[in-house]
């Protein structure tokens, strides 16, 4: 930097024009660099620690806000809050129970089929800091990096079901791509019918399309849809989203099916990391005998259900 | 002979500092497709004033931030960045003597060449961004260039 000032001829431009093509030089060597060859994680890692520092300092005003509203809360709804947990508690152990006897009952059912459950046991959990990544596309930045055991690639849920995939690590951030991203696809099962899709994301914060569902298709509105598991990147059997909308237009051989995601895209602040644990390459399963289901579709339906207590509405 | 005013660093990288983290402060959502582009409009005013306090460096260096915040591909701002950074450079003497709202119709000018080269680059890396208002950009940096100028001025004219 220094160099360049001295060198520097006011008001000549012949050695702007050669800075010029180096640095630009240089600029599409990254582009290629990093789009094509993958090369550039760990600089995009070291840099990710340089702009640590700032990203928390503009993350943190907010954060003293949170802490300051919770410590500054009454007395009367600190005991309404923990009244109302409390209650929840009750509820969520009295699911709990039954969780666990599905559980084995579904380990057993794996076990004939020979292959694993999905998931590891021990998510991570990670918040959001308040930090604006890019107006344009669905991105958010966690406060869980590299030194966290965070990986590109590892499903991310919310409370209410899944949120997206981790796409960039730095050393002690990430990025997230939300479900609704315009260049986000997912593997769906119809939870009610077993039938496979894939729901692409629209550029439109909580809403996902689903467009490659023949007209014919078996789908309604308020259908779940459920991960199917297929991709490897999202476990299998994690609400996805609502069917909101069916339109049906006979003259077009698609159906334009719109989908409200289940987790909660704008508001969720605590997220879990979830690590996919690789599948072993299993046999094709044998199919078991046809339980009446619709073998025309492109989409071949489910061999099992998901483990998680379906919830129909 | 030399027009260039010998400006010292601090002001520039304070300001440039200052800029990015206006470039990642929450915003609700409506308003933050309208944020300005405050990071690249300081870049501008620097090569415009005084090319020697940052010059094509700051430029490259301040794209590359803006790159890995954004989590784009390593070198996308940095390109786009850096080429017009050099152009408002090789103008500056003229762009200097204009009235402000001559310069904000340049500067207009230099960020849609900015959005474009992004656009571009955007879609041949294969994540286009169609919305309508990515466009915007131009128009809103600027509307607030007599505002960026006026408060760098006072950083390095006293």
């Amino acid at each position: 930097m220094v160099a360049f000032r001295s060198h520097e001829p006011a008001g000549r431009s012949s050695g702007l024009l050669l800075r010029s093509v180096l640095y630009t030089l240089l600029a599409l060597g990254l582009i290629v660099l990093d789009k094509r060859y993958d090369q550039l994680g760990k600089i995009r890692r070291a840099l990710s620690v340089v702009a640590y520092p700032l990203e928390l300092g503009v993350a943190s005003p907010f954060r003293g806000w949170a802490w300051l509203r919770q410590s500054v809360t009454t007395r009367d709804t600190l005991r309404a809050e923990n009244a109302r947990l409390r209650a929840k508690l009750l509820d969520e152990r009295y699911r709990l129970q039954r969780y666990a006897a599905l559980e084995a009952e579904n380990a057993e059912l794996r076990g004939l089929r020979t292959s694993t459950a999905g998931v590891e046991t021990r998510p991570l959990v990670a918040d959001i800091m308040d930090v604006d990544i890019d107006a344009f596309r669905e991105r958010v930045l966690i406060d869980k990096g590299a030194a966290d055991g965070v990986r590109v690639g590892q499903a991310v849920l919310d409370a209410h079901g899944v949120f997206g995939q981790v796409e960039s690590v730095g050393e002690r951030t990430s990025d997230l791509l939300m479900l609704s991203d315009a260049t986000s696809a997912i593997p769906v099962m119809i939870n009610r019918t077993g039938l496979r899709t894939i729901a692409v994301g629209t550029g439109d914060l909580g809403r996902l399309k689903l467009p490659y569902l023949p007209t014919t298709a078996d789908v309604v509105k308020g259908d779940l849809l459920v991960t199917s598991g297929l991709g490897s990147v999202y476990p299998e059997g994690y609400p996805v989203g609502t069917v909101v909308d069916v339109k049906i237009d006979t003259v077009r051989s698609l159906a334009d099916v719109d989908v409200r995601t289940a987790a909660k895209l704008d508001s969720s602040r605590e997220l879990l990391i979830v690590r996919s644990k690789p599948r072993p390459p299993a046999p094709p399963a044998p199919t078991p005998p046809a339980t009446g289901a619709n073998g025309s579709t492109p989409a071949t339906p489910a061999k099992h259900r998901p483990a998680t207590p379906a919830k129909h509405r | 002979m030399n027009r260039d005013r010998p400006v010292p660093r601090m002001p520039v990288l304070l300001s440039a500092l200052v800029a990015l983290t206006l470039a990642i402060v929450p915003l609700p959502g409506v308003v933050d497709r309208l944020r300005p582009d405050f990071l690249v409009l300081v870049v501008y005013y620097w090569s415009i004033e005084a090319p020697s306090a940052g010059g094509l460096t700051l430029a490259f260096v301040a794209g590359l931030a803006i790159d890995v915040s954004r989590g784009v591909v390593l070198g996308e701002h940095a390109l786009a960045l850096t080429l017009t950074a050099a152009w408002a450079m090789h103008l500056r003497l003229r762009i200097r003597v204009f009235s402000i709202p001559k310069q904000a119709l340049t500067i207009f000018g230099l960020l849609a060449t900015y959005q474009f080269i992004l656009f571009w680059i955007d879609g041949a890396t294969g994540y286009p961004v169609t919305d309508w208002s990515r466009w915007l950009g131009p128009f809103i940096g600027a509307a607030i260039w007599p505002l960026v100028v006026a408060t760098l001025r006072r950083l390095h004219e006293r």
